[in-house]
């Protein structure tokens, strides 16, 4: 009985949003406007899940080892059953709230207000907008599962222009400035009143992402071409393509800061520091296959070493503020010194804890981690660098006059050394030391017993990885000019290693990418900042299982960790061909 | 680049040679510092008898809830090889939701009216919200991975381990809610010419008490020797007509059981619930189940034991010879350097096989 599996699909949808109203992310948002005074961030969130159950009960079968997709009717039928039970379950639940009373629930789930039940009840009687709940969510499930099977002529201009339409209204505290710095008239895109988008700006931005879309369907094959010149070899030079995307890329992030005031900025500088730490880690993760929990080691170690090199001073009270250990150099003469030391950590860390099956090294890296927070809070090492107080006064890395403290100054300078790491780790990656390390991590012995290191190219990957995150903390130091230990959480380690997961393991622009999402977005965004771990942790749990090679993907590690579907792939390809279809179990997990 | 003969420099075993430095300076730190500190009197800041009595009474009342959820870690480990980072996410979860009982017992008075009872329903409270929290993470999180590169479900927990800490932060805030404790377990009991606290009599005899059982459970019963069968090969043990998925299923069931019950014991000890609570002890009990020899059940109890003592005698014993300051503030860093060492010089654990070291 299919319905059943539809229905359960729905429920399933109804119960996150109920997820999603415990959390807050419903109640918190009521205010937040996307598109005129309609559409606001908590409505997007209400219909949200009945959307995706919509869709996943419209997805095409594998029946006996054949992928058929569901005609229009039938796939109507099945969105509506399923938003209708995502609806319903989530109506019973606002029911039930009514009925217990919500003053009594709100002293368990501090998050329910009445303000929420207004909200959610679109100001009726409970009854009422329960109603109005199950129809909004079987109209929007509907909507999301005819989508779904809608021909590509249909769906790809139409999903596009809905992503880039929400983005816009997310994006309403970055766009708006553009303008501004522009001197471009904005009030027909973006409300003064409301913040979001107005209607009219919405749908020129749906508008002409969506005609976007449509030529790039029809001319996009051939414009490729032409510039690749053909099918492209793995591991070949850059094609044209990735050369003028690319620049494009480069260009929006050099003239950023300039169009976007110095608030966004700030937030950009914030990706900058992430970015270099993620490109870092990456090396470790990604190239070498090393799972590292303890990454917050190197930044720390690279913002505090840097400080007590350049002649930062103790927060503390009652003790000299000159630290122990003190220099008095400039940043670009620390900045080597900084890397050595973190390189040179790097390899003493990592030699004793080589020898450690995967699982077990991440887990000693995470004890590092936490030791080295521990420590620079501890009272024992005040003297040092200032305890939980923590130490100020940390050079401004000027340059003839410069200074680097400024958002949009220190966005640049950060944004050079992500551009020279991302070089780096380019080149290393086609070197010969990138080779050994995709050897060692495929697969250790076989590559121990082609003459490879291992011991020895692991370190190099800590090392390597451990400058560059150290040369991560250094930038942060500059940033905020002060530290203090709760900078230098072990969830810093877990954040980064987040970005690199979300972005694709070993691959660079997906380190960018990663940084821009998991920490640009939330940045920007300021009633966010609350559900950003949330948010991280959601986002983690999903790429493991429903894209394990992230979002940009780096082509040879995207095989290895799909290598068992690939395989489930080939064999239904085989059962197609061969029209025998016999008894399959069930494929799961099949990457879009 | 081959090379007829090796130098002198590669031939040497350096890796055995740093273990060894480095195992000779741990002993050498730990000796003088312990040393130093028992030949302080208590006026200049050494220890007397009775502190001492006391440091090892609140050590092993620690370390019988770390064994307790080291159970959860060992027994996932056995049957999947995969460390449930969640776990103390799992412990949370049973703490914090038995919380909101445990605050209408006191409020109509029944915590303190019959506080076997009502300490009992809490347990059972919080056995049930970590088993689901557990179980729930199993089927959604951690079974469409079963088959994938090992990295990818233990990142997958972590992951889980953030979603869950901040989702209970979301539903309930960020502060820290004062746990209620029935008037019963306040003050202190002399059991066998020792005095502790009655929390930690409590703490003891339930860990204890769990511990036997489960050794019973595992060793017995029909489900307890398909775990056993499964943890030893997965693909012969479903031949041989054991459920796999089940018996994953009733593994982490049993794990958040324990979990659970330890929630609630750790509650009662530190009297305060908070959404992070679950990092530090989760990562104690972790070491505690490395320490024992993870997958090992005997191991893990034992392992919890030892770093609850070590994790309470460690800093004041060594690190007060050196006249380090406020070493209790210490104590995590000390657990997690415990665990480096562990994982450094014994990665198969007490009593483990030695399967951890390669590969």
């Amino acid at each position: 009985m299919e319905a059943r599996g539809w229905a359960r699909t729905g429920a399933l949808a109804g119960i996150v949003t109920i997820f999603l109203a415990l959390v807050g992310l419903i109640g918190e948002f009521t205010d937040v406007y996307l598109i005129g005074d309609e559409i606001t961030f908590a409505g997007l969130m209400l219909v949200l899940p009945a959307v995706v159950a919509g869709m996943v009960a419209a997805a095409p079968r594998i029946e006996a080892g054949v992928r058929r997709e569901l005609r229009v009717g039938e796939a109507a039928v099945a969105a509506a059953v399923a938003a209708a039970a995502a609806g319903g379950v989530f109506a019973v639940a606002v029911l039930l709230t009514d009925l217990i009373g919500v003053e009594r629930i709100r002293t368990v789930f501090i998050k329910i207000s009445p303000q929420l039940m207004d909200f959610l009840t679109f100001g009726r009687s409970t009854v009422g907008g329960a109603v109005i709940i199950v129809l909004v969510s079987t109209a929007a499930g509907v909507a999301g599962g005819l989508l779904r099977v809608a021909p590509p002529s249909i769906r790809k201009p139409v999903g596009t222009a809905l992503i880039v339409t929400a983005m816009f209204g997310f994006l309403q505290r970055v766009i708006p400035i553009m303008f501004d710095q522009l001197v471009l008239e904005r009030d027909w895109l973006y409300s003064p009143i409301y913040d979001g988008l107005t209607w009219v700006g919405a749908l020129v931005v749906a508008t002409v992402s969506a005609g976007v879309s449509v030529l790039y369907a029809r001319f996009g094959g051939q414009v490729r071409e032409s510039l690749s010149g053909g099918p492209r070899r793995e591991g070949s030079a850059i094609s044209p393509l990735w050369l003028i995307f690319g620049g494009l890329a480069a260009l929006a992030l050099l003239a950023a800061p300039l169009l976007l005031g110095s608030v966004v900025s700030e937030v950009l500088g914030s990706v900058m520091v992430f970015a270099l730490l993620g490109i870092g880690l990456n090396i470790v993760v990604g190239y070498a296959g090393l799972l590292d929990l303890g990454y917050v080691f190197f930044f720390a170690l690279g913002a505090y070493s840097l400080a007590l090199l350049t002649g930062a001073t103790l927060n503390a009270y009652g003790i000299p503020p000159e630290p122990v250990i003190s220099g008095s150099l400039n940043f670009y003469v620390a900045i080597p010194i900084v890397m050595l030391i973190a390189a040179v950590a790097g390899v003493l860390v990592g030699a004793p804890v080589l020898r450690l099956r995967g699982d077990y090294l991440a887990l000693v890296t995470l004890g590092l981690g936490e030791m080295v927070t521990v420590l620079i809070a501890s009272p024992w090492l005040v003297p040092l660098v200032g305890g939980p107080s923590g130490m100020r006064g940390i050079t401004d890395a000027a340059i003839g006059g410069i200074s680097f403290r400024d958002p949009q100054n220190f966005y640049y300078l950060a944004l050079a050394f992500v551009a020279i790491a991302a070089f780096v780790s380019w080149r290393l990656a086609a070197s010969r030391i990138g080779r050994a390390w995709t050897a060692m991590r495929e697969d250790e012995q076989t590559a121990d017993a082609m003459g490879i290191s291992t011991t020895r190219f692991k370190l190099l990957a800590f090392a390597i990885g451990g400058a560059i995150g150290s040369l991560g903390g250094a930038l942060f130091a500059v940033k905020i000019g002060s530290l203090t230990p709760a900078s230098f959480q072990v969830l810093i380690s877990i954040q980064v290693l987040g970005i690199v997961i979300l972005g694709g393991m070993g691959s660079i622009p997906g380190v960018l990418v990663g940084a821009l999402v998991l920490v640009g977005l939330p940045g920007l965004l300021r009633e966010f900042e609350e559900y950003r771990l949330l948010a991280y942790g959601a986002a983690v749990v999903a790429v493991m299982i429903l894209r394990p090679q992230g979002l940009i993907p780096n082509v040879r590690r995207s095989r290895e960790l799909q290598d068992e579907e690939r395989l489930q792939d080939e064999w239904v390809k085989t059962v197609k061909e061969g029209e025998t279809p016999g008894e399959v179990g069930t494929v799961t997990g099949v990457a879009p | 680049m081959a090379r007829a003969q090796l130098s002198l420099l590669e031939r040497l075993p350096w890796r055995r040679i740093i273990l060894v430095v480095l195992g000779v300076v741990v002993i050498a730190v730990v000796g003088i510092g312990a040393a130093r500190t028992l030949a302080l009197t208590p006026a200049e800041g050494g220890y007397s008898a009775d502190a001492w009595e006391d440091f090892i009474v609140q050590g092993a009342a620690q370390g019988g809830i770390f064994a307790m959820i080291a159970l959860g870690y060992t027994l996932v480990y056995g049957i999947l090889r995969m460390i449930n980072f969640a776990h103390g996410e799992v412990f949370m979860a049973g703490a914090f939701g038995s919380f909101f009982f445990a605050d209408a017992f006191v409020k109509s008075g029944f915590l303190n009216s019959s506080p076997v009872l009502a300490v009992g329903i809490l347990m059972l409270v919080s056995a049930a919200v970590s088993v689901g929290v557990a179980v729930l993470l199993e089927r959604l999180a951690y079974r469409p991975l079963r088959n994938a590169p090992r990295l990818v479900p233990l990142i997958t927990a972590i992951g889980a381990s953030l979603f869950l800490a901040n989702a209970f932060r979301g539903f309930f805030g960020p502060q820290p809610y004062g746990y209620p404790k029935p008037g019963v377990l306040a003050g202190n009991v002399t059991v066998l010419g020792v005095t502790l606290q009655r929390t930690q009599l409590l703490v003891l005899a339930v860990a204890v008490i769990s511990m036997i059982v489960l050794q019973w459970f595992i060793s017995t019963t029909r489900t307890g020797r398909s775990m056993r069968a499964v943890a030893q090969d997965r693909e012969i043990a479903s031949l041989m007509g054991i459920n796999v998925d089940r018996v994953i299923v009733t593994t982490f069931a049993i794990g958040g059981l324990l979990a659970g019950i330890a929630g609630v014991l750790f509650a009662l000890t530190f009297e305060q619930v908070q959404f992070n609570m679950g990092f530090k002890p989760g990562i104690a009990a972790f070491t505690a189940a490395v320490l024992g020899g993870i997958g090992s059940i005997g191991g893990a109890a034992l392992g919890g034991f030892v770093i609850g003592l070590l994790q309470a005698i460690g800093p004041p014993l060594i690190l007060t010879g050196y006249g380090i300051p406020s070493v209790f503030s210490l104590r995590d860093a000390f657990v997690f350097l415990v665990l480096v060492l562990v994982l450094v010089f014994k990665p198969g654990g007490l009593l483990g096989t030695g399967e951890a070291e390669k590969v």
